[in-house]
C-alpha cells in the first residue's frame, strides 16, 4: 500500500515537472520536500553589467563561502530584453538554469508559460516570513495574491531637479513641484533662451512606456482591466480613460510651449541632457540617482512622481526592476539549491550591501539598520524620497502595476502613441483610442495561444 | 533523359568539391530555413510550440496590415537612402585615396577603418554623436550658426540618422572594394583618354565609373542585400521608432520573434523578406549587370 | 603589380600640397567617430557629461582602461574571438575554395542552380536560421565550445563568389595542358589554382576574421561560461541599461578594436590586392 503512495507521488511529481508545455499558466506547482537535498551546482542567470554585475559577482562568492552544499554560478546573459530571448530558447530544449533574473513587464509570460515554481510554494513549505518585505516591492509580484518570483533589484521612479537652477529661477530649491500644473509652471519658469535657441528646458522626460505607467498609477488610474490583470488574466487596456488622456494633454503642451524637452526614446539621453543641465528637471528611475549625483556639477533634488492636479487618494507609485524565478524543469535539488541562495540573498546584511554597491533599495525593511545602508542614506540622502514615496503610495490594484502577457508590446505600443500625439501627427484621444484597439487584439491573439 | 555515365562522373566530381559547404548550408542554413516556413503556417504558444494549424494567415494578416505596409516603405527608404550614397561616397574617396604618394596607405587605412568596427560598436559611437545634449554633431552644427536637427526623435531625420550610420558602417568596406577596381583599371586607358583630351570631371564620368562598373555593381548587390538585413544600429539608435519611422522588416521580425514571441508571424515575415531580397536581386542581375562594362 | 593610382601618374608639388589637404579632412572626417570614442575614453565621467561636449580630454587618465580590466576578463575575450575567428577563417578557406573551384573550372549539369542556391543563403535574414541552430548545437552538445561558435560559419556564399570570380581569371591554357599531362582535377587546384590565387584568399580571409570577430548574438546564445565569452559580448557587459557610463564603454570599445584595426594596418594592401583584377595572374 506504501509503495502504491509512492509510486503515485513519483507520477503525480514527474508530471507536474514535465507538464511545463502542455498545461501552460499552472501557477501551483510544488516546491520539493524538505528534505531534498540541495544540488551541489546551481547556474544563475542575470542581466547585469558593469558595476551591477559585480555586486552580483560579490554576493554569490559570499554565498559560496557560506556553506558547503551548493556552488552557485552567477552567468550575465546580455540585457534584460537578450536574457529573456536566450531563456525562452533554452526552455525550449530543456536547457534553462535553475535560478533566473527576469524584469517587472516578463513576469506574465513567466507565469502563463508554467515555467516556474512559484516563490509562494517554497514560503508555505518553510513558513518563511515576508512580514518585514517592503509592501510595494512584494505586492507587484503577486498573481491572485501568491508571490510568483522573488524580488531583486527594486526601483522606481522619481522627480529629478537642479537645485541650482531653482534658485537662479527664483523657485524654492526645497519645493520641488508635484503636481501636473505645478511642474509645468515651474518649468516655464526655469526655461531659458537665448535669441532663437533654448539653452535649457524646464522638464525633459523621456518617452519610455514605464514613465507613462508610472503617471497611470499617481492619477490613480488602472492601466489593464481585472484588477490590472492581478485579480485574472487582462482582456484589455484602459489607457484612453480620462485619466490617461489627460497625461498626455499635459505632456503635448508642455513640449509645444516649449518649456518641455523631448530627448525621444532614449532614457541615456534624457540622464544626459539632465546632468549636463540642458533640463532643468525629469523623471527617472532612482536607478541613476547615484551616476547622477556623482557626476552632476550642480545641486541634486529628488521629489515626488508628479501626478493630477486632485493629487488621487488612491494613486502612487509602482515599483520597477526585477525578480528571481526558479525554474520548474530543473530537478528538485536544483530547485532546493536555488531557495538556499535566494533566502540567503534576502538577509538585511546582503540587502544592505547591494543597496549600497548599486543603488537598488533593499527588499527587506531590516536592511536599512544595516552599516553599508545606513553609510549609503548619508551619502545619497536624495534617496530617502524614494523610498517615502514608495511607502506613502496606497497599495491597491493602481500601484500594484499591471501584469499582461504582452507588456512589453504594450509598452511599445504607449511610447508609440507618445511620440504620435507628440509629433502632432493625432490628438491624445485618437492616439489612445488606435493604440488600445491594437493591443486588445495582441491580449486576445496571447490569451487564446496561452490558455 | 537520362544521363551518360560521363555525366553522372561529373556531377559526382562536382558535387564531392561542393560537399563541404554543401553539408553546413543544408545543417545550418536550409534545414533552419525549412523549420521557418513550417513555423510560418503555425500558431505558437510564448515558448515556440505548436499550438494551432494557421494554414496562410500570418501571410494573410500581414498582407493586410498598416504596419506591415509602413515597415516596407521604411525598408524602402532606408535602403534608397543608404546605398547610393554609400556607394558614391566611396567611388569619390577612392578616387582621391588612388593617389601615388607618400604616405598613401596611411590614409588609406583611416578611411577604410570602419571596415573594422562592428555594427553594435559604431552604432553605439554615433548614438553619442547624435545624443542632443553630449553629441558633438550639433554643437558643431550650432558654431556655424546652423541649429541641428533632433536627429532621432523626428521621424524624418530619424531616418537619416540611421542611413548616416549605416553609410559609415559600409563605407571601409566599399572603399576597399573601389580601390581594388580602381588599381584594375589599365593604365593605357588613362593615357589614350589624356590624348583625346578627357581631363577631370570628364574622364572620370566617361572613363573611371565604366571602367569600375563591376566593382560598382558589385557593391550594389552585396550593400542591398546588407542593408535589408540591417538590424544593429536600428535597435541601438531607434529601436524602430519614432512612430514607426525606422521600423525595418528585419527590425519588425526581430520585435515579433524575440520580445513578442510570436515565431509563426515573425517566420512569415522572414519568408516574405527572403522572397523580397531575391526578387531584387534578380531584378539587379537582370537590369543593372546589363550597362556594366566587363574587361 | 604596382601600388598607387593611374590617373595622377606624376603630380607636382603644389598638387601635391592640395592632395593632402583633402586626403588629411577626409580621413579625419571619417575617422572621427573612432578617434572621439579613443578621447572619450581618456576622460572622465563628468567631463563627458558637461556642455558644450569637450573633444580633447583635460587631463588624459587610463582610468576607464583600468576598470575595464577590473570589470571584464578581457584577455580571455579577446583569445577566444581570435580562435574563434581564425578556425572560421581557416574552416572558409577550405569550403569556399573547394566550392568556388567547382564553379569556375568543372563542368557538370545543375551547376548554375546550385550557385544560385549559395548565394541565395546571403538572403536569408538571420532571425530564421538562429533559434533552430541553437537546438542543433545544444543536440550535437557543442553549447560552450569553440566548436559550436566556429562550425556554423565555416561555409561562405560571399567568399565562394570572390573566389570563383578570380578563379575564373586563370587562363584556361593553364589547365588544358595540365590536363594533357595527365594532372588530375584535384592536383590543378591544389598546386595551380591555390598559389595563383593567394591575394584573393587573403582578402576572404580577411573579410571572414572581421565578420565573425564582430559577432554578438549567435556567442550570447551558444555560451553560457564566461571563459567562453567573446568580446562583443564583453562590451555588453560594460553597459548596464539604467546609467550608461560612456568612458567606461569607449575604454571596452577601443580595447576590443585595436585587434581589427591592427589586422587592417597591417592586411590593408592585401586586402585591396586581392580584390583587384588580374590579380591572380601574379
Amino acid at each position: 500500500m506504501r509503495k502504491l503512495a509512492t509510486l503515485a507521488l513519483t507520477f503525480t511529481f514527474i508530471a507536474a515537472a514535465c507538464g511545463g508545455g502542455i498545461g501552460g499558466g499552472d501557477s501551483s506547482a510544488l516546491a520539493p520536500g524538505k528534505d531534498v537535498k540541495p544540488a551541489a551546482k546551481i547556474t544563475w542567470w542575470h542581466a547585469m553589467g558593469g558595476v551591477n554585475g559585480e555586486a552580483i559577482n560579490k554576493i554569490v562568492a559570499a554565498f559560496n563561502a557560506s556553506q558547503s552544499n551548493t556552488k552557485v554560478e552567477a552567468i550575465f546573459q546580455g540585457n534584460y530584453d537578450d536574457l529573456l530571448a536566450k531563456l525562452n530558447t533554452a526552455i525550449a530544449s530543456n536547457a534553462a538554469p535553475a535560478l533566473v533574473q527576469v524584469y517587472d513587464i516578463g513576469q506574465a509570460y513567466m507565469r502563463d508559460g508554467g515555467q516556474v515554481v512559484p516563490m509562494q510554494a517554497f514560503i508555505d513549505r518553510d513558513k518563511f516570513d515576508t512580514k518585514d518585505f517592503e509592501p510595494a516591492v512584494i505586492n507587484y509580484y503577486k498573481y491572485q495574491d501568491k508571490l510568483q518570483s522573488m524580488p531583486w533589484n527594486a526601483s522606481s521612479a522619481i522627480l529629478f531637479y537642479n537645485k541650482d537652477a531653482f534658485k537662479e529661477a527664483g523657485l524654492d530649491p526645497e519645493k520641488p513641484p508635484v503636481t501636473f500644473t505645478e511642474v509645468a509652471e515651474a518649468a516655464k519658469k526655469l526655461t531659458k533662451k537665448d535669441g532663437g535657441t533654448t539653452t535649457r528646458y524646464g522638464f525633459g522626460p523621456s518617452i519610455y512606456g514605464w514613465l507613462f505607467e508610472q503617471l497611470m498609477a499617481t492619477s490613480g488610474a488602472l492601466y489593464a482591466d481585472n484588477g490590472n490583470g492581478r485579480d485574472n488574466r487582462a482582456t484589455k487596456v484602459l489607457w484612453n480613460s480620462a485619466q490617461g488622456k489627460a497625461i498626455l494633454d499635459w505632456w503635448k503642451a508642455g513640449v509645444d510651449g516649449g518649456y518641455f524637452y523631448n530627448p525621444g526614446i532614449d532614457n541615456a539621453g534624457a540622464t544626459n541632457a539632465f546632468n549636463a543641465g540642458k533640463t532643468a528637471m525629469y523623471i527617472e528611475s532612482t536607478a541613476t540617482l547615484r551616476n547622477t549625483i556623482n557626476v552632476a556639477k550642480f545641486q541634486v533634488g529628488t521629489g515626488l512622481y508628479p501626478r493630477p492636479d486632485s493629487k488621487p487618494k488612491d494613486g502612487g507609485n509602482i515599483i520597477g526592476g526585477a525578480s528571481l524565478y526558479i525554474m520548474k524543469s530543473r530537478p528538485a535539488e536544483e530547485q532546493q539549491a536555488a531557495w538556499d541562495f535566494v533566502k540567503f540573498a534576502m538577509t538585511p546584511a546582503i540587502q544592505a550591501q547591494w543597496q549600497a554597491d548599486t543603488g537598488y533599495y533593499p527588499v527587506v525593511k531590516a536592511a536599512y539598520n544595516e552599516g553599508p545602508s545606513k553609510e549609503w542614506a548619508s551619502k545619497y540622502p536624495q534617496f530617502l524620497t524614494a523610498v517615502n514615496e514608495i511607502r506613502d503610495s496606497p497599495q491597491n490594484r493602481m500601484t500594484n502595476g499591471a501584469v499582461l502577457g504582452v507588456m512589453p508590446q504594450a509598452r511599445q505600443r504607449t511610447q508609440k502613441a507618445i511620440e504620435a500625439v507628440l509629433l502632432g501627427q493625432a490628438t491624445s484621444q485618437a492616439a489612445l483610442d488606435a493604440a488600445v484597439a491594437d493591443i486588445n487584439a495582441q491580449i486576445e491573439k496571447y490569451n487564446k495561444a496561452n490558455p | 533523359m537520362g544521363m551518360s555515365s560521363r555525366e553522372t562522373r561529373s556531377l559526382l566530381t562536382g558535387l564531392a568539391y561542393l560537399a563541404p559547404s554543401l553539408i553546413l548550408f543544408v545543417v545550418f542554413v536550409f534545414y533552419p530555413l525549412g523549420q521557418s516556413i513550417y513555423l510560418s503556417l503555425f500558431n505558437t504558444r510564448a515558448t515556440g510550440a505548436i499550438t494551432t494549424f494557421a494554414g496562410l494567415d500570418h501571410y494573410r494578416e500581414l498582407l493586410t496590415s498598416p504596419a506591415f505596409r509602413t515597415g516596407l516603405v521604411a525598408t524602402g527608404l532606408f535602403a534608397m537612402y543608404t546605398v547610393p550614397i554609400g556607394i558614391t561616397l566611396g567611388l569619390v574617396l577612392s578616387v582621391i585615396l588612388n593617389q601615388r604618394l607618400r604616405g598613401i596607405n596611411v590614409f588609406r587605412t583611416m578611411m577604410s577603418s570602419t571596415i573594422a568596427i562592428s555594427a553594435a560598436v559604431g552604432s553605439l559611437i554615433w548614438l553619442l554623436l547624435f545624443n542632443p545634449s553630449l553629441g558633438l554633431l550639433d554643437y558643431v552644427l550650432s558654431l556655424v550658426g546652423i541649429q541641428g536637427p533632433d536627429w532621432l526623435i523626428q521621424p524624418s531625420t530619424a531616418i537619416i540618422a540611421v542611413s548616416i550610420t549605416t553609410i559609415w558602417l559600409t563605407l571601409g568596406t566599399n572603399i576597399i572594394v573601389l580601390l581594388a577596381g580602381l588599381q584594375s583599371v589599365p593604365e593605357e586607358i588613362y593615357e589614350a583618354a589624356r590624348l583625346d583630351g578627357a581631363r577631370g570631371l570628364r574622364m572620370f564620368t566617361r572613363i573611371t565609373v565604366p571602367m569600375v562598373s563591376p566593382s560598382l555593381f558589385f557593391l550594389l548587390v552585396v550593400d542591398t542585400i546588407g542593408v535589408l538585413q540591417a538590424f544593429t544600429q536600428i535597435h541601438l539608435l531607434t529601436r524602430g521608432g519614432p512612430v514607426d519611422a525606422t521600423n525595418v522588416l528585419v527590425y519588425s521580425i526581430y520585435l515579433d520573434a524575440f520580445q513578442n514571441f510570436q515565431f509563426g508571424y515573425a517566420s512569415a515575415q522572414a519568408v516574405i523578406l527572403l522572397l523580397l531580397v531575391m526578387a531584387l536581386t534578380l531584378i539587379q542581375f537582370r537590369f543593372v549587370e546589363r550597362r556594366v562594362h566587363y574587361q | 603589380m604596382s601600388e598607387g593610382g593611374r590617373s595622377r601618374r606624376r603630380p607636382f608639388p603644389l598638387h601635391a600640397i592640395g592632395s593632402y589637404g583633402l586626403l588629411t579632412i577626409g580621413s579625419i572626417l571619417v575617422a572621427f567617430p573612432l578617434l572621439l570614442a579613443l578621447s572619450y575614453s581618456l576622460m572622465t565621467e563628468s567631463e563627458i557629461a558637461t556642455f558644450p561636449p569637450p573633444v580633447l580630454p583635460a587631463q588624459p587618465s587610463l582610468d576607464n582602461y583600468a576598470r575595464v580590466l577590473a570589470t571584464i576578463p578581457i584577455g580571455r575575450y579577446l583569445l577566444n574571438s581570435v580562435v574563434v575567428s581564425s578556425a572560421v577563417v581557416i574552416g572558409q578557406l577550405v569550403t569556399a575554395s573547394l566550392a568556388a573551384y567547382a564553379f569556375s573550372f568543372l563542368v557538370f549539369r545543375g551547376r548554375q542552380v546550385l550557385f544560385f542556391i549559395f548565394l541565395s543563403t546571403l538572403m536569408i535574414p538571420w532571425e530564421a536560421t538562429i533559434i533552430p541552430n541553437y537546438m542543433t548545437i545544444r543536440t550535437i552538445g557543442w553549447i560552450d565550445t569553440y566548436q559550436g561558435l566556429a562550425v556554423p560559419f565555416m561555409a561562405t556564399a560571399f567568399g565562394t563568389f570572390l573566389l570563383r570570380q578570380a578563379f575564373l581569371q586563370i587562363p584556361r591554357e593553364l589547365w588544358d595542358s595540365a590536363r594533357i599531362d595527365g594532372a588530375s582535377s584535384f592536383r590543378f587546384f591544389v598546386s595551380m589554382v591555390l598559389p595563383l590565387s593567394r591575394p584573393i584568399l587573403g582578402t576572404v580571409a580577411i573579410y571572414g576574421f572581421l565578420s565573425t570577430y564582430n559577432q554578438y548574438f549567435w556567442p550570447l546564445l551558444v555560451t553560457n561560461q564566461t571563459l567562453m565569452r567573446t568580446t562583443q559580448v564583453g562590451i555588453a557587459q560594460l553597459r548596464f541599461e539604467e546609467s550608461l557610463r560612456w568612458g567606461l564603454v569607449m575604454a571596452g570599445v577601443i580595447m576590443v578594436a585595436v585587434p581589427t584595426l591592427a589586422l587592417l594596418v597591417l592586411g590593408q594592401r592585401q586586402l585591396i590586392r586581392g580584390l583587384t583584377a588580374g590579380a591572380v595572374k601574379g
